[in-house]
């Protein structure tokens, strides 16, 4: 009741002020006129009594201003003053609030960038769906914990079935599908998902409905599909009338029944989605799939976990049920008995595994973003403070017209806040455009980013901006509002000078050490992308074009594809320019990694192994005869793989040497026998080393065996041609709509581009730390400039004497430039300091360029130095320029 | 409503006016008038501090406040004691009654 009251009168008072006032005005006059007719009452003349009455309350518009200002609105009111009056403190100076405005911003900016990137793929609950901090991924464990395994049907049955600590479980995958629409094909990236998908996730259609359950009972029944918002703007033009539209996938007639609202992607977000069909129709787009077959794994699960049940719990049950799947005997192969543990990780949007490879280098960004907000923070600060020095004369005399020192703080500190809450503003347009350069990153194209920042970053922005602003603004505030004006007057003349310039020499050094260590690590990054170019990949990729392919995508069987292929590798060899055509089942260098268990033959029979130890981790490709010549990787001993061995020969591979050395150290290897996948294999040839899969990657076993021996739909067309990419590109792409016009061009780019992905975090950390270091060198640099200006203006009189008693223009040129030599030298020590302790966190990304290189600490340096000279020798000039009878005759 | 009794001064002076209005309601100055009177003169109350406590005490809800017509057709303010004015009254009443006992005691052991 109270508090209301208080509320209520507050905004009454606030809203109808003239009446607020009036009231109070009346309350003090009544009062006035009873007092004088209670003096005239005791015999006094009538304006005898009226002074009287008067002397007796004093001053009555201070009663009237302590009246009106004891209630809780004249805080707000006296705060819309401030931030009047700090309107136009700020418009009175205009290039001093366009300058700490746009230092805040980019400060700002580059941290909020970073969060919100870190954001984007880390911290934010799955956008789109409800409620998803209940979304877990259930993920099947080998008991020694590192390796996963997707699930088969019959396994997510099982488990649906049984558990009872979830509100529904969904399995899926992702194929990229061909989408035709009145003859003409697109390529799409598909998700093939169990009819309850939408519905654990929480996601409503933007249009049409979802998945009905009787179109998830029974195979082949109903063709019907989602497609996402963003393929229904392109492809459809967002017609509203798109619901029962039958279109061609993969060569197969569905309808369209929903359309998925924008705010929600995928499960896996980096993922593109544009097309979702039941897995109870999976084998017709996907031929040789099946929902009965245990060893046919290309599901991943999740899930909705039941209020008031633990993940603990959850997990404990999941384990139980694959433990009781696996004793029934349901699981027919080997291997993947040993998987039988179940795991529940937060559905985040990103594949477990590269959680945590992105984490630690998103906090790496995190850091150097932070670095430069510090830097923006300490600058601003730096020039709060030169004006609270070229502001006392205000402060002084508003505190002799009775201006309380908690007030000037407290405006002072309203003035910052303001420039601050500007800096916001622009630091989250910064943001916004940053993020977006950020996703036009040369990515693979299934991968898409929307980094831009949600409501979280822009709060995230806000509350850092106010937090940098309070205390950043307040010394410089306290400082400002000092109103003990006689002992300024006595400091004015020379020990504020000097410590205001030692408080400045300690920021700008700080600045410069900070800049220098983020300018370091760019140039370790860039070193490091030299260096990763400059790596030898064991293979010739200049002059390759890779054309990626997979007839599953157009609904081929594996006759009509084999023969596509071979047909396909016929038109381009007759093309101009071309040297080689090759076929593989994975593009080398692309961070695509495809192991597979080797087991060594016991042939000797001398002693018994056990089966782990002679089993071995080894990359694996399927390449046909001309991958080696077309890579030009040599085969060192034996011959490569033949167009003669295919799958009516006897099963054959090449080696590489390290694979050779690992399995037959005394040699030997060629005619050789291993087993894989239940088949006896010949080794005849071994292959040069290269790099598979990573630049970083040690010497790895790796076995080629031949693509007709090891069959697959998707395959990369690598072309070595003399003609340059673009041409080969449309080339090829010609070819393969000249062999069935219904086909969608495939995407092809060259080797070298495909390779970059494995360089691409190096590339990332370059332009970002690069871009933040240079950020923080220009405020340095300005910071230095100012200080320098300042030390010479201060010390004009000083100048003028020199220069009078005989100092030479270029002893006062020395003077000053070794003034600020010497705060740009401690600046750059201690920046040499800082990142020869903080390099050392980057060593995994920088392919053994040492995190103390002396190339970029040098050359770091001596930009520093070099600019640091120009900084100070402009303000040197000017003061060695001065007239010595000027600067005399000032002060 | 202890948000006054810390401060002796400015708690004496609003159970003093609650005090005076618990006769009848009364204006400003009327209440200014009586508690010279009645304390004969010992304390001396300052206008702002009064005009202050009376807003202090209406938006706590001790005070209920009325604007009427005087003779010379200004404005005046009128007081009045609220249910929850009186409970205070009665409270700051006894509490005070309580501390002035200790006090007297106190001084009496000493001297």
């Amino acid at each position: 009741m109270s508090l209301w009251r208080q509320l209520a009168r507050g905004m009454r008072a606030l809203t109808h002020r003239a009446a607020a006032e009036r009231d109070v005005a009346d309350e003090v006059g009544h009062y006035v006129e009873q007092a004088t007719a209670a003096n005239v009452a005791r015999g006094l003349p009538p304006d005898e009594a009226r002074r009287a009455a008067l002397l007796e309350i004093g001053n009555v518009t201070r009663v009237r201003e302590q009246v009106g200002g004891a209630g809780w609105e004249a805080a707000v009111e006296s705060f819309v003053a401030d931030l009047r009056y700090a309107g136009r403190m700020l418009r009175k100076s205009p290039v001093f609030s366009m300058v700490t405005i746009l230092v805040v911003s980019l400060g700002t900016g580059a941290v909020t960038t970073i969060f919100s990137a870190t954001n984007a793929m880390l911290l934010r609950p799955l956008p789109g769906a409800h409620d998803a901090r209940r979304l877990y991924s259930i993920d099947r464990k080998h008991t020694n914990g590192n390796e996963g395994m997707t699930a088969s049907y019959p396994y997510y049955v099982w488990i649906r079935d049984h558990s009872r600590s979830f509100d529904g479980i969904v399995a899926w995958n992702d194929m990229p599908i061909t989408i035709s629409v009145a003859g003409a094909g697109a390529a799409a990236y598909g998700n093939i998902v169990t009819g309850n998908y939408f519905g654990v996730l929480g996601v409503k259609p933007e249009l049409g409905r979802f998945f009905a359950p009787d179109e998830d009972q029974t195979p082949l029944t109903h063709p019907v599909m989602v497609i996402s918002d963003a393929f229904w703007r392109t492809k459809f033009g967002a017609d509203s009338t798109i619901i029962g539209r039958a279109v061609l996938v993969n060569g197969h007639q569905f309808t369209i029944i929903g359309v998925v609202p924008p705010s929600f992607r995928s499960v896996y977000i980096p993922l593109k989605s544009d097309a979702w069909i039941p897995v109870m129709m999976e084998s017709q787009v996907r031929p040789g799939h099946s929902l009965t077959d245990p060893s046919d794994i290309s599901l991943r699960l999740f899930a909705r976990l039941k209020d008031g049940v633990s993940t603990g719990a959850a997990r404990q049950e999941a384990t139980a049920l694959t433990a009781s799947w696996i004793e029934a005997g349901s699981e027919t192969m080997p291997w993947a008995k040993k998987y039988s543990v179940a795991r529940l990780v937060p559905l985040s949007g990103l594949p477990e595994d590269a959680t945590k490879a992105i984490t630690g280098f998103f906090f790496l960004l995190l850091g150097a973003s932070a670095l430069v907000l510090l830097i923006a923070s300490v600058n601003v600060a730096a020039m709060l403070s030169a004006r609270a020095v070229a502001r006392r004369r205000e402060m002084a005399v508003r505190a002799a017209l009775g201006a309380g020192r908690g007030r000037l703080v407290r405006q002072l500190l309203t003035e910052s806040l303001v420039l601050f809450a500007l800096g916001a503003m622009g630091g989250i347009a910064v943001a916004i455009f940053a993020t977006r350069a950020l996703e036009r990153l040369p990515l693979p194209d299934e991968i898409s980013l929307d980094l831009a920042p949600d409501y979280r970053a822009i709060g995230f922005a806000l509350v850092v901006t106010l937090v940098t602003g309070i205390v950043f603004g307040l010394a410089p505030a306290l400082q400002g509002a000092r109103t003990d004006i006689s002992k300024r007057i006595r400091e004015d003349a020379a020990a504020s000078g000097v410590r205001r310039t030692a408080m400045g020499n300690l920021l700008i050094v700080g600045q410069l050490s900070l800049s220098l260590l983020l300018l370091v690590a760019a140039g370790l990054f860039l070193r490091a992308l030299d260096r990763g170019n400059r790596i030898d990949p064991g293979f010739e990729s200049t002059g390759v074009s890779v054309a990626t392919l997979n007839t599953e995508s157009w609904g081929y069987d594996s006759a009509k594809a084999r023969e596509f292929y071979r047909a396909l590798r016929e038109r381009i060899k007759g093309e101009h320019g071309v040297a080689s055509v090759a076929l593989a089942g994975v593009t080398p260098l692309t961070a695509q990694d495809n192991g597979v268990s080797i087991y060594r033959d016991q042939s000797g029979g001398a002693e018994s192994v056990h089966a782990t130890e002679s089993r071995m981790r080894s990359g694996m490709a399927a390449v046909d005869a001309d991958y080696f010549t077309t890579l030009r990787i040599p085969i060192v001993r034996g011959r490569s793989i033949t167009a003669s061995d295919d799958d009516r020969s006897e099963r054959v591979a090449v080696i590489n040497e390290t694979f050779a050395h690992t399995l037959w150290p005394d040699g030997g290897a060629v005619g050789s026998t291993f087993t894989y996948d239940s088949n006896r294999v010949t080794v005849v040839g071994v292959a040069r080393d290269s790099k598979y899969v990573w630049l970083t990657e040690a010497k790895t076993p790796f076995v080629y065996f031949p693509l007709a021996q090891q069959w697959a739909p998707r395959q990369y067309l690598l072309v070595r041609s003399s003609v340059p990419a673009a041409p080969t590109a449309i080339a090829i792409q010609r070819a393969v709509q000249a062999i069935d016009r219904g086909l969608p061009a495939p995407l092809v780019t060259t080797l070298r581009e495909a390779n970059s992905v494995v360089l691409l975090p190096q590339r990332v950390a370059a332009i970002v730390t690069g871009a933040l270091g240079l950020i923080g060198l220009v405020m340095a640099t300005v910071g230095l400039y100012g200080i320098i200006s300042f030390s010479v203006n201060r010390r004009g009189r000083e100048i003028g004497i020199r220069i009078a008693l005989g100092a030479r223009r270029s002893d006062v040129l020395r003077m000053v430039v070794r003034e600020g030599m010497r705060l740009a030298a401690f600046g750059v020590a201690i920046g040499v300091l800082l990142a020869a302790a903080a390099t050392r966190l980057l060593a995994s990304f920088l392919f053994n360029v040492s995190p103390l290189d002396v190339l970029t600490f040098a050359a770091m340096s001596a930009l520093f130095l070099g600019i640091a000279f120009f900084s100070s020798y402009f303000p040197a000039r000017r003061a060695a320029a001065s007239d010595p009878m000027v600067a005399l005759r000032t002060d | 409503m202890d948000e006054q009794t810390t401060d002796v001064i400015q708690g004496t002076l609003d159970m003093l006016i609650l005090k005076t209005l618990s006769l009848e309601p009364m204006h400003g100055f009327g209440i200014a008038r009586r508690i010279e009177q009645i304390s004969r003169g010992v304390f001396k109350v300052n206008p702002g501090s009064l005009l202050t406590a009376f807003q202090r005490l209406e938006r706590a809800g001790l005070l209920d406040a009325e604007w009427r017509q005087t003779e010379n057709s200004r404005r005046a303010k009128f007081y009045a004691l609220t249910r929850s004015g009186r409970k205070q009254l009665d409270v700051e009443t006894a509490d005070w009654a309580r501390r002035a006992t200790a006090v007297a005691r106190l001084l009496r052991a000493e001297g």
